[in-house]
């Protein structure tokens, strides 16, 4: 049975085009067409304002929450093509970084897994992905990756990490080589998957949409050597490509289902056993794979009129 | 594949109107967030009113309910105890503990049930006290069908005892019965009555039973048929009743609650000894018989339709949907599982859907602030999926005090999932730092095993002490033990601090040696010998000689070394001169120091027969 348990009011002025909660689910932050970054605290059903950050000078498409690992930090990009950090400091949250390395809008940002340090990828409409790598004292390494897609990239999703080869405990702290990839979304109807090797390169093109790529979602690992990528395109598809073995590189892509309109965002649950779909047809569809490879629709949710039932039941279908 | 059996259901979230906008959603760790947007990314936003609201949904709410945390807590125990019953058992002896393992579920159930239906009736706001009552008849349902599962699965009561099981499955279960039975029993020939129904199960064989009610039942149709009773039309209908005839019997409709009622009722008067295998004719039929075409059944007719027809898996999928939570299917699916029903019912997954539903209903506990505690214990039962499925959801539990930290923590070590164990230290340890708290900083990072963070630690201590002249934390650093060796800078931290309590208990011999080892062998890092070097002045100045010649050379070499290679770290340039005219001060000194020290050092060894 699904209920809605809070509803908070953000009293934000214009769209909210992104809303994300903290790595415990007690921190919600959300970004809109009115230029800022609102922080609440949502604990227990309440919501208290945290923080109302101003900085961007045009609406703030996405928010990201670093691992908290590192402390409260946030990052949000925007059309005004900067990318900035926010940082809280001593109870306070303050600006703590921007970057302003692209020529166009930043469409999306996404942090790196915690293993691999702080690393915060951004893909722009200027076609390049930069990385900001943190170096230590308020520092930030920049490198980009020019032209990842022409006319310009729309999503960025980190690959999780994992340690190749055997995942034996490292006792003297030394950190065991990691392969950073990530899979990025674009105006080219492309995912491209880049591979840190010494320096950034395009490892492999994925091609099935026949339209723009508006969103891409690398599937949280769960310990099968299997990878999984969702896509989502301007075309109405959503595909989710498979790789069976890290080593053999052959992404095959399995249809999810075609809708009427453009889908919009794709994103995994956190223990990756859901895929929920968000379309141009007001509904947020959630899907499970079967045991069979299927994938099957488990629920709408629907944005709409009247209250919300109490006796609406999810259809949780078992696995078939 | 199997089709879905139906459209996935839709959930409506209250909002803005507003065909024209879009709804955006993200998950959080436990929940979704859906709000209004519009995905359509221009600059100018079309002056169309937007929502500012962002709805948090959960499944599972359940969860949350007090009474039935005691449900969740209690059965937990069942469920271990379960879990942990020796394999080795077989035949009758496991068949007893399983059944009592049902009973113990049952009797959780009922406990809920009394104390729910208790708060219902307190209730003084009459919409709570509904949603309470509707609760109590959920946990109702719930009971009758885990009895129906028990008699026919677990128990597996052979023909002859199965009615009487069932019998006492409806009696308890509705409360009427007893009325109809005191009916049938005020009749003619109780004697007969009475010596057929008070049996004690064993001794009497199923065929001399069988036997018996035939003989009866036959002097029953023979009183029918000679119309013995024709004057009396209610005897008449007595007799027709004991005689099992259905339409007599649905003439007392308003006495018989439910088709199951009807259902037992018919099996007693028409085939006492029926076997399991026959039941699911009697079933249909009497289902179709007391609904009559007037109405459909509902899931609950379903389900025990499903049961009475020996079909788990459709038992199990039908529960599933109807009820709101994952307990009931959980539990009952699992102990099925113990009792090598889910193979040999040929389901194609077999134990793995007692994995996924456990999987599901530990997940669900994971949303609750205390309750996540017993999903532990639910994933180590699972064998597949259950440690990745724990690694992922124990990093989510916010650590707000000491003591939930050290509990997680506690948990991921007994399981060794030094990934999580590390990753919450360090999460752990920035946390102190930012606050300022080194000492617990440098305990969660040696905690975590990790080096650079004990690193970083470590040099903060430095510095601190640099700047203030003491050490915070002291009693730690002073037993910090092998963990020194986790990283060169907390071993120099650790053995600069055994310097200093050497001298402070003056024994100036050992602690001369040992600043001098903490340069020569590296350890100490570069940026602080210096510190070190000055350090040394008062054991150069000691009225004996503590530094013997060798050791003076020594430590002219380090001086020497050090001067030589100034860093220069984009000061300023007159800051740049003030520090120059402050270091060559110090050099100055301590070259003289030294000096003298050397010179002291030279005598006292050349005389030493003499002293």
């Amino acid at each position: 049975m699904v209920s809605v348990i809070n509803t908070v009011d953000t009293s934000h002025e214009d769209m909210i085009h992104d809303a994300q909660m903290d790595y415990y689910g007690t921190r919600l932050a959300t970004c809109s067409s009115d230029r800022s970054v609102k922080i609440f605290d949502v604990r227990n059903g309440g919501q208290i304002l945290i923080a109302d950050l101003r900085g961007h000078e045009g609406p703030v498409w996405q928010v990201a929450w670093a691992h908290p690992m590192y402390g409260n930090i946030l990052a949000s990009c925007s059309y005004d093509r900067k990318v900035i950090i926010w940082r809280e400091e001593n109870g306070t949250w303050e600006k703590s970084h921007e970057h302003a390395g692209h020529d166009s809008s930043v469409n999306s940002v996404c942090w790196a897994p915690h293993d691999y340090g702080l690393i915060l990828a951004c893909g722009s409409s200027d076609g390049a992905i930069s990385l900001l790598t943190y170096t230590g004292e308020g520092q930030w390494e920049v490198k980009k990756i020019n032209n990842a897609h022409t006319i310009g990239c729309n999503a960025v999703s980190w690959a999780p990490a994992v340690v190749p080869g055997s995942l034996i405990d490292h006792p003297s702290g030394q950190k065991p080589n990691y392969i950073k990839r990530f899979a990025s979304g674009g105006c080219d109807n492309l995912i491209k998957l880049e591979e840190e090797d010494g320096q950034w390169k395009e490892e492999q093109k994925l091609e099935a949409h026949s339209d723009w790529v508006r969103d891409v979602a690398w599937a949280p690992s769960i310990g099968l050597p299997t990878s999984t990528i969702a896509s989502c395109s301007q075309d109405g598809r959503v595909f989710i490509w498979t790789c069976d073995d890290a080593s053999s590189n052959t992404w095959s892509p399995k249809l999810l289902h075609k809708f009427n309109d453009v889908v919009w965002h794709v994103s995994w649950s956190i223990t990756a056993n859901i895929l929920a779909v968000s379309g141009g047809d007001n509904k947020v569809t959630l899907w499970k794979e079967s045991v069979d490879g299927q994938w099957v629709c488990i629920s709408d949710v629907n944005k709409g009129q009247g209250s919300v039932s109490a006796s609406v039941t999810e259809g949780q279908q078992n696995e078939q | 594949m199997e089709e879905l059996d139906g459209e996935p259901t839709v959930t409506l979230i209250p909002g803005v109107n507003s065909k024209k906008n879009q709804m955006y959603f993200d998950w959080g760790p436990g929940e979704m967030l859906v709000c209004e947007t519009s995905f359509n990314k221009k600059e100018k936003s079309e002056m169309v009113p937007s929502c500012p609201f962002i709805y948090i949904i959960r499944k599972d709410v359940d969860v949350y309910s007090q009474i039935l945390r005691k449900l969740f807590n209690e059965s937990h125990g069942i469920f271990l105890g379960l879990q942990r019953i020796d394999e080795e058992l077989t035949g009758k002896s496991r068949k007893s503990q399983l059944v009592r393992v049902s009973k113990n579920y049952r009797s959780v159930i009922r406990a809920c049930m009394e104390e729910m239906h208790q708060v219902a009736i307190a209730a003084k706001d009459p919409a709570n006290g509904r949603q309470f009552s509707s609760q109590v008849s959920i946990l109702s349902a719930m009971e009758l069908i885990w009895n129906l599962c028990e008699i026919l699965f677990i128990e597996v009561a052979p023909a002859g005892p199965l009615l009487l099981h069932l019998l006492d499955w409806v009696r308890l279960h509705v409360c009427e019965v007893d009325s109809l039975s005191a009916d049938v029993l005020g009749s003619e020939n109780p004697s007969k009555h009475d010596s057929f129904w008070n049996l004690p199960g064993n001794t009497q064989t199923l065929t001399e039973l069988e036997l018996k009610w035939q003989h009866w039942h036959e002097e029953c149709e023979r009183y029918l048929q000679d119309s013995t009773f024709a004057t009396s039309p209610h005897l008449e209908s007595l007799l027709k009743i004991m005689l099992g005839d259905e339409a007599a019997l649905l003439e007392q409709k308003e006495l018989l609650s439910n088709w199951y009622h009807f259902l037992v009722t018919r099996l007693l008067y028409s085939n006492p000894t029926v076997k399991p295998i026959d039941l699911h004719y009697y079933a249909q039929s009497s289902l179709d018989l007391f609904l009559g075409g007037e109405s459909s059944p509902e899931p609950l007719d379903n389900i025990l339709l499903a049961a009475f027809e020996f079909d788990i898996h459709q038992v199990i999928k039908e529960c599933s949907i109807a009820l709101s939570n994952w307990w009931f299917v959980a539990h009952l699916t699992d102990l099925l599982d113990h009792c090598k029903l889910l193979q040999s019912h040929n389901l194609y997954f077999g134990s793995n859907m007692r994995e996924f539903l456990l999987l599901e209903y530990a997940s669900g506990l994971f949303a609750h602030p205390s309750l996540w505690q017993l999903g532990v214990d639910y994933f180590d039962y699972c064998p597949e999926l259950g440690r990745v499925s724990l690694e992922l959801h124990i990093e989510r539990i916010p650590l707000n005090t000491e003591q939930k930290a050290l509990k997680v923590l506690r948990i991921c070590e007994q399981r060794q999932m030094t990934e999580q164990v590390r990753s919450i230290c360090k999460i752990l340890a920035m946390k102190a730092v930012r606050n300022n708290r080194l000492g617990s900083a440098l305990s969660w990072s040696i905690r975590a095993k990790d080096a650079a963070f004990a690193t970083l630690v470590s040099d903060r201590f430095l510095r601190d002490y640099c700047e203030r002249g003491c050490f915070s934390d002291l009693d730690l650093i002073d037993n910090l033990g092998p963990a020194m060796m986790l990283s060169d800078r907390l071993t120099f931290l650790g053995k600069y601090r055994e310097f200093h309590r050497m001298y402070g208990e003056k024994r100036f011999a050992d602690a001369a040696s040992l600043l001098l080892s903490l340069m020569t062998s590296r350890i100490a890092p570069r940026s602080f010998w210096m510190t070190l070097l000055t350090d040394a002045l008062p054991l150069l100045e000691q009225k004996q000689v503590i530094f013997s010649a060798e050791q003076t050379y020594e430590l002219m070499r380090c001086l020497e070394d050090l001067t030589s290679r100034r860093p220069v770290h984009g000061e300023s340039d007159t800051e740049q001169l003030q520090d120059d005219d402050i270091e060559t001060t110090k050099v100055e000194m301590l070259r003289l120091s030294l000096a003298r020290n050397l010179a002291r050092a030279i005598i006292r060894e050349g005389s030493l027969e003499g002293s």
